[in-house]
């Protein structure tokens, strides 16, 4: 069973080689690859250092197309596992590493990391949700769970696990605007087990999250068109096995 | 209001003057010489010129059969050939500007394809000069996957 595990960085020299540190530690049989979406810092400098092998993006082009190049890589290179997370230090790889178990298990195609989910919220004391966040949340909650008629408690986490049916797919169709939540309505559409694994996630250790209020306001109107649009995607035959 | 339609209808036949006909035919000219030079100097591709000579011949045809704008706003069921004109000419552009987006997004999409799959190689690469480097099998990011590369 070989696995990989790769990390999207975008400006991320501060945390990604303690990421990629702890990563080692919890996965010891994975491969790691950081994709580096074009930084204009010391990002893939710090990752080489680190260990870790680096795909850099030539100039910036959004979380989506990283992370589909992770899913390429893995794909191409035959990787029967995948999982990713984000390199700035909120996501614990050993909650990465149970995620990556209910896949080689064979008990779902994709397993996302739930920091809503019922079963997160006693071990979830070291994670606080802005105001503009929850609402966001909230919102894309009650229309994933619409769209798939799945419940989807934390539909924006980027934090995965995932088998090759999912790589071949998202290989291929992966948003690059709205990644995570028309992933998830596309895995449901062609007919993929997807789960929710309740996890821990941590406070930032860098950097400073994107949203601001008017930038919300404007995400959750594309996430609504994104979602509405994928309604009419027409379903696929089986993607390669 | 009431003394807004009678205007309204004497204006409904609007007769070009040869002059503007002139001068309108004269532009269609300038204009399709100048996509054809743009192709020429191969600052524009043809299958992208098409379109543009198409509007340069529906220029040239209206200066010179005004009659052909009549016909056509009689089909719209517009009086006014004005209006008709107006609406003919912004609904190409708007078709146009629509047709260009459609364009820029497969354009992004190929761009992005080109990226990571540069992305893909070069990591690739740097990971078989690493495996070359450590004594070719047991290379940091190798390929056996029992093998436990992680020392501690």
């Amino acid at each position: 069973m070989r696995t990989l595990v790769f990390i999207p960085a975008w400006n991320e020299e501060a945390s990604v080689a303690s990421v990629i540190a702890d990563v080692r530690e919890a996965i010891p049989g994975a491969d790691i690859l950081v994709v580096d979406d074009g930084s204009g810092d010391a990002t893939a400098e710090r990752a080489r250092e680190a260990g870790a092998l680096v795909a850099s993006l030539p100039f910036n082009q959004g979380l989506g197309a990283a992370l589909q190049t992770g899913y390429l890589y893995g794909l191409r290179n035959g990787y029967d596992a995948c999982a990713h997370l984000d390199a700035d230090g909120q996501h614990p790889a050993e909650e990465v590493a149970r995620l990556l178990a209910e896949v080689t298990a064979g008990r779902a195609d994709l397993v996302i990391g739930s920091r809503y989910h019922a079963g997160a919220v006693s071990e979830s004391g070291d994670y606080r949700p802005t105001f503009s966040r929850r609402i966001g949340t909230s919102v894309f909650r009650f229309f994933l769970t619409l769209a798939t008629r799945q419940r989807f408690t934390d539909t924006t986490s980027g934090m995965r696990a995932a088998n090759r049916r999912v790589m071949a797919l998202f290989s291929q169709h992966y948003s690059p605007d709205f990644a995570e939540i028309e992933s998830l309505q596309l895995a449901v559409r062609q007919g993929l087990r997807v789960e929710e694994l309740p996890v821990r996630m941590l406070e930032r250790a860098g950097g400073s999250s994107f949203l601001t209020p008017v930038r919300s306001a404007f995400f959750i109107f594309k996430g609504l068109v994104v979602l509405l649009v994928g309604q009419f995607r027409p379903r696929q035959a089986e993607a390669e096995q | 209001m009431r003394a807004l339609v009678p205007t309204a209808a004497d204006g409904a036949q609007v007769h070009l003057t040869s002059q503007t006909r002139i001068v309108a035919a004269v532009i269609a000219l300038f204009f399709m010489l100048l996509i054809l030079d743009l192709i020429r100097r191969d600052k524009l591709q043809e299958r992208y010129s098409v379109i543009w000579l198409v509007a340069g011949l529906g220029m040239l045809a209206g200066a010179a059969f005004p009659g052909l704008l009549e016909v056509v706003a009689n089909l719209m069921g517009v009086r006014n050939t004005n209006v008709a004109l107006f609406s003919i000419v912004l609904l190409l552009l708007l078709g146009l500007a629509l047709n260009f987006s459609v364009i820029m997004s497969r354009q992004a999409a190929q761009i992005t394809r080109l990226a990571q799959e540069r992305a893909i190689e070069k990591a690739l690469a740097d990971k078989q000069a690493a495996e070359a480097r450590n004594g070719g099998s047991a290379g940091e990011q190798g390929l056996q996957p029992e093998e436990q590369r992680f020392e501690g």
